[in-house]
């Protein structure tokens, strides 16, 4: 069984960050754990940082993608697990800007505690962007 | 017409819409409604969205009301067109917390863009309900001629 063949119902994971009560996210996530179990046993899950990154950035993108909100966007599970792999990730966040800019700065500066964006550049995704792989070549990182 | 859409915001799929963009995370909806195509607005503290100067960093609706207020718009009565100005409509969710922000076109449509996804125009309800909430503020401002 691929990854491909995991279809999560949509309802579910859209609903399971927005407009429903305390008692039907439990039910939700429990649901979606289940599932998870299911169909991707401990033996088959994503090993290195790169595949786990990619898995929660997907997870991520797709269900913050109506949201205007950054705070929600940040507290996403996704995204907090991702700040919680630490500066490993880093490489792989700046690869990920530089490939498919999006809101990772916040996930960069939580684990850094770099903040190299200019005042009036905030909100400016690209100049934002590029600011953060400027501050990552600063760094001698390399992604 | 798009059934991830229509599936995310049920009431789009009774009502007449169309997508007039590609997604992009350049810009969220309180950016389009404000007429800004180049950066993500909201009240957060630090470098990571844009918010007008001296306004509250709060997600309530009276600092988006101040937000709009920056720009010319002042809270007004109703949604219906008014010639000479132009509208936009904030929604909250159940615990009166903004989610989102609308445009009215001259036609009286609207036109918002869905987070990081597409823009679509839009009736004014169809985007109400459990991901947005509901309109619960109509702002105008004058159209300078």
């Amino acid at each position: 069984m691929s990854m491909a063949t995991i279809r999560s119902p949509q309802a579910l994971e859209y609903l399971s960050v927005v407009g429903m009560s305390r008692d039907s996210k439990v039910v939700t996530e429990q649901w979606l754990k289940s599932e998870e179990h299911y169909w991707l046993p401990i033996t088959r899950r994503p090993h290195g940082d790169a595949e786990k990154f990619q898995a929660l950035a997907e997870t991520w993108r797709r269900e913050v993608q109506f949201l205007s909100s950054v705070t929600e966007m940040v507290l996403h599970s996704a995204y907090q697990r991702i700040i919680g792999m630490g500066a490993a990730v880093v490489p792989h966040l700046l690869r990920e800007l530089e490939r498919r800019p999006d809101h990772w700065f916040w996930a960069l500066t939580a684990i850094t505690g770099a903040d190299p964006v200019k005042p009036e550049d905030r909100g400016k995704l690209r100049k934002m962007t590029d600011a953060w792989l400027r501050w990552g070549k600063e760094q001698g990182l390399t992604w | 017409m798009s059934e991830d859409l229509e599936f995310v915001f049920p009431h789009l799929a009774r009502s007449a819409y169309a997508i007039t963009s590609p997604s992009t995370p350049e810009y969220n909806c309180i950016a389009w409604a404000a007429g800004d195509a180049e950066r993500w607005w909201w009240p957060v503290a630090g470098s990571f969205a844009y918010w007008p100067p001296n306004i509250p960093l709060q997600e309530s609706l009276d600092a988006f009301i101040k937000a709009f207020g920056s720009i010319g718009f002042t809270p007004c009565g109703d949604a219906n067109v008014e010639q000479g100005c132009e509208k936009i409509v904030l929604y909250v969710d159940e615990n009166g917390k903004p989610t989102h922000a609308a445009r009215q076109l001259p036609n009286g449509r609207w036109t918002s863009k869905l987070g990081k996804s597409q823009d679509i125009e839009h009736e004014l309800e169809s985007l109400s309900g459990a991901v947005y909430g509901v309109v619960a503020q109509v702002l105008k401002r004058p159209i300078d001629e």
